[in-house]
């Protein structure tokens, strides 16, 4: 039987943590935390991942989505125990070395899909994980998933348009992906 | 503001640090059942997609066991008419999963309906009935269905119907392995959720042991417990069933304390014969245009 934590009462320590490694847009990490700590707090406060957002901290709005092993996740519902061994990604992991921007990125600029911006980090990482899932939505299917997610200014119709954008844009570039 | 459990200082309920406790992340049913023997006052884990949720409203555990390796806990199986669906199944799973699909895709159509993506792949069947919040879908959908959940408590075995879910004395305790469901005498299923959260439908329609039809409508709704109606039927086919009348005798079952602050009870008893009306014309293939 494993005892995961450290029982305060027994180790006299502050409180009882948890070892977590887990792979960090690409590169592996290892940290104990606190065993209640979320996802949310364990990526904007100790990793400085900034991009995943806070807002509702109830599952609602979408602000936080991560993908954990290509899902996304409400980082704010998560605890952070939950992604011990996964691969997590955060809009930070999207562009490249470079700077050069991702698909995604590129269509979300290209379409306008955002105005204050405070969603787009939450939308970037949904229409990956869609992607993902499904490299040619259709219109239906992109709309069940941005339904998830909360945007206070755009009105939708250019989130939807730059998610389709995106998906030309990732299959345009799969030859060249190739080839290099 | 209040304190928190384990020292971690004082918060108000909305914000982000949460109290600690001591993990356990069994990797075995065995291990998990003995872990709850040791701890019986220990919270189970799944998906957590609620249990956050709890913690932000005021839930302090001191020990919590997260089932999330115990993947036994996955299992699809159908054998000899009885679907047996495990207890960590995720919302995606069950209405994805081959073995639902192909004995009952009534059932994986009802549960591909629910929540949003990110939900849908962290949310478990678990977690949905024995959140046992009124307006989580899944106890509306398997009551109708008669679903029955089985429980492991250290060495003992415990098996309750999905409907006894709020009754305050049902004993519920341990740890929710699987529910099941008997196909073998179900003639159709269906789910309406259009007027959700006001009113939601659920209806099952079974041959009776005896003879005719049973018919069983579970009402839900945001605010109030989910409501169990039933009518046998002397018909011997759904072709046969008048749907007028039978929405009309189930509705009327709806007691008096079903209505809430959404609708009145006799807006929702309106609304539950519109719905299972709907439902039975579905069932028929007469629907009207
Ligand atoms: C934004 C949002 C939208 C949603 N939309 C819908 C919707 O449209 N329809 C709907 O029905 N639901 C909806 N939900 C609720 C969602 O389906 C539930 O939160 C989810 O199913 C809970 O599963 P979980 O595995 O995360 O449970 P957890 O949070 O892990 O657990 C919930 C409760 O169940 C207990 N528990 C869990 N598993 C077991 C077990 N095996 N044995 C004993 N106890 C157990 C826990 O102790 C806890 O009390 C929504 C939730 C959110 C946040
Ligand atoms: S902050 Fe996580 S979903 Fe809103
Ligand atoms: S762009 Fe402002 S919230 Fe979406």
């Amino acid at each position: 039987m494993s005892l995961d934590s450290q029982d305060p009462r027994a180790a006299g320590s502050d409180e009882p943590t948890v070892e977590l490694e887990f792979e960090l847009n690409g590169s592996v990490e290892k940290q104990a935390v606190p065993t209640s700590t979320t996802v949310l707090d364990l990526l904007r406060n100790g990793f400085g991942k900034r991009g995943v957002r806070s807002s509702c901290e109830r599952s609602v709005c979408g602000a936080c989505t991560v993908l954990v092993d290509d899902l996304p996740v409400a980082a704010c519902s998560t605890f952070a125990f939950d992604i011990d061994g996964t691969r997590v990604e955060t809009v930070e992991g999207l562009a490249a070395h470079d700077g050069t921007l991702s698909a995604q990125q590129r269509a979300f600029r290209e379409c306008g899909g955002f105005q204050c911006g405070f969603c787009t980090s939450g939308m970037l990482m949904l229409t990956t994980g869609l992607l993902r899932a499904n490299p040619q939505p259709d219109r239906e299917e992109i709309r069940e998933w941005i339904s998830s997610n909360t945007c206070r200014c755009t009105g939708y119709e250019m989130i939807l348009e730059s998610v389709e954008r995106a998906a030309e844009l990732a299959r345009e570039r799969e030859p060249d992906e190739e080839s290099s | 503001m209040r304190a928190q459990k384990l020292g971690a200082g004082l918060i108000a309920q909305n914000q982000s640090a949460l109290p600690p406790f001591i993990l356990y992340r069994p990797t075995s049913l065995a291990e998990a059942a003995a872990l709850t023997q040791e701890h019986p006052e220990a919270v189970i884990a799944a998906g957590c997609s609620d249990l956050v949720a709890q913690f932000r409203e005021g839930c302090e555990p001191g020990v919590l066991i997260s089932l999330q390796h115990v993947d036994e806990l996955r299992a699809i199986s159908q054998e000899r008419g009885v679907l047996r669906i495990g207890s960590l199944v995720t919302h995606h799973g069950g209405s994805t999963s081959p073995e639902i699909l192909s004995s009952l895709p009534a059932l994986a159509a009802a549960w591909g309906s629910i929540a949003t993506v990110r939900i849908r792949y962290r949310g478990t069947l678990g977690g949905n009935l024995l959140a046992r919040r009124f307006r989580y879908e899944l106890p509306i959908i398997f009551s109708a269905l008669d679903g029955h959940m089985h429980f492991q408590a250290g060495e003992d075995l415990a098996t309750l119907p999905v409907s006894s879910l709020w009754d305050s004395d049902a004993g519920i305790s341990g740890i929710l392995t699987s529910v099941s469901v008997e196909t073998g005498t179900l003639l159709w299923y269906g789910y309406e959720r259009s007027m959700r959260p006001v009113s939601t439908v659920s209806l099952a329609v079974r041959k009776h042991a005896v003879a005719g039809l049973a018919i069983t409508a579970v009402c839900g709704s945001e605010y109030r417990r989910p409501f169990v109606l039933s009518h046998a039927a002397e018909a011997s086919t759904i072709a046969e069933l008048d749907a007028d009348f039978v929405g009309t005798a189930l509705a009327a079952q709806l007691p008096d304390e079903a209505g809430d602050y959404a609708g009145t009870i006799a807006y929702r008893r309106h609304l539950v014969s519109v719905l299972t009306r709907r439902l039975l014309a579905r069932a028929t293939g007469n629907q009207k245009k």
